[in-house]
């Protein structure tokens, strides 16, 4: 190919690429983009739910719209999940008020959740998930899973297996501030 | 979707997996077109396995230089294994000074080397594509056409399917190269140019991400796509140039 040729087909490609480029931008407006089908997937919002607190109290997730959570799911029987509590509670109180963490537990019994909770002085909402129905919504497979969701109740990370205080860092950053 | 392979009681997860499959196939593919250039397909395994090590090692230090107060009290996780605590510019700064200085000790032409390593390069993404479909990752737009997936309740275009096409059209296309003799850089500089425009093609089929926009909603994938497939057309336009003036030489 003679050199004319190369340099019309490069002007041509940065041409018609510029032109789909533009085209395709999107809003910068995010709301507009996310899509409105809760599902526990990167993008969507986290789907909805009410339990119980180990405290007793109801816990309804829509409640914490407007501040960044931690969604995290354990079981006392599960070593990573009691490797990583003591991190998620230093967040807690590191966070207060700024982030949620929320500490879904796993089918288990109210009174073990409650002295387990007490043993290590955790501080933050632990929710009841007694019959599993809510793990099976947010497609927990592995424990811990824990959902990074944003102030607009969008998830921006998953992360399956146990967080460390390093990338417990890292990931707090795709939702706060 | 079957973001989990259920064996007994193991679960295995399939993105991981398909990741590991494309590695291999990656370096295969590029071994068996390293000998049809007359290299050791050894060398592609090498410098794989290598890069690999390094970008392991330069991911967590960069990780670790990053969140150092993290790591200051405790100093264990620095060897955790820990899928997340790594950094990708460290690690690919990393695997490319040790894959460079490899090539460089062993004294193997740079071109060359290239143009083995862009067909398995290629078919390990489209692997890596179809993994993503299986996970239910980087899942496309909502679409209303007949052969829409439905990832997370939502009809989709199978955005992945399409990606994993176009690199196997581009890795067909650069293996026939490198049968036909193609000159020393040209396949990895069309391999470039294809999966460039490839990712510049295909990006608005996938899910709008907005974290991965620049200049006030440009997908990046897509800048970068560009970028990449003019590079590697000026690339080709001078090793024409080039080979044009060496035949001139000749004469």
């Amino acid at each position: 190919m003679t050199r004319l040729r190369w340099n019309i087909l490069i002007v041509l490609t940065l041409a018609v690429g510029l032109v789909w480029i533009w085209v395709n931008r999107l809003p910068v407006d995010r709301a507009q983009t996310v899509d409105l089908r809760p599902a526990p997937a990167v993008g969507h919002p986290a789907p909805d739910f009410t339990l119980t607190t180990a405290g007793g109290e109801p816990f309804n997730l829509a409640d914490l719209r407007g501040i960044p959570v931690v969604l995290n799911f354990w079981a006392t029987w599960c070593p990573p999940c009691r490797a990583e509590l003591p991190e998620l509670e230093a967040a807690s109180n590191r966070f207060a008020g700024q982030v949620a963490i929320v500490g879904v537990n796993q089918a288990e019994a109210p009174a073990a959740v409650q002295a387990f909770a007490t043993q290590l002085g955790l501080t933050f909402a632990i929710p009841l998930d007694q019959d599993a129905a809510v793990s099976q919504r947010y497609f927990v497979r592995s424990l811990p899973t824990t959902f990074f969701i944003d102030r607009d109740g969008v998830i921006q990370q998953l992360q399956v297996g146990p967080v460390t205080e390093a990338t417990l860092t890292q990931l707090l950053k795709t939702i706060y501030p | 979707m079957l973001p989990v392979l259920q064996i007994g009681p193991l679960s295995l997860p399939t993105y991981p997996l398909a990741l590991l499959l494309a590695g291999w196939i990656a370096l295969e593919v590029g071994a068996r077109a390293a000998r049809r250039l007359g290299l050791d397909g050894d060398h592609i395994y090498n410098v794989g396995v290598y890069a690999l090590a390094a970008g392991a090692v330069g991911g967590r230090l960069g990780h670790v230089v990053a969140y150092w107060p993290a790591y200051r009290t405790q100093l264990l996780e620095i060897f955790g294994f820990n899928s997340r605590a790594f950094l990708l510019w460290p690690a690919a700064a990393a695997a490319l000074v040790v894959a460079s200085g490899y090539l460089y000790r062993q004294r193997l032409p740079l071109a060359r080397m290239l143009d083995a390593a862009a067909p398995g390069a290629l078919a390990g993404a489209a692997v890596a594509s179809l993994g993503a479909l299986l996970a239910g990752r980087a899942y496309g737009a909502a679409a209303r056409v007949p052969w829409a997936v439905n990832p997370w309740g939502v009809s989709r275009h199978p955005s992945q399917v399409y990606e994993a096409l176009a690199a196997l059209a581009v890795a067909l296309l650069v293996l026939q190269m490198i049968r036909r003799g193609s000159r020393p850089g040209a396949a990895a500089l069309v391999a470039l140019a294809g999966y460039g425009l490839s990712r510049w093609l295909l990006e608005p089929f996938r899910a709008p991400e907005v974290s991965a926009t620049i200049l006030g909603g440009l997908r990046s994938a897509q800048v970068l796509g560009l970028a990449a497939a003019l590079i590697a057309l000026w690339g080709l336009r001078v090793l024409g140039q080039r080979t044009g003036e060496a035949g001139v030489v000749a004469e």
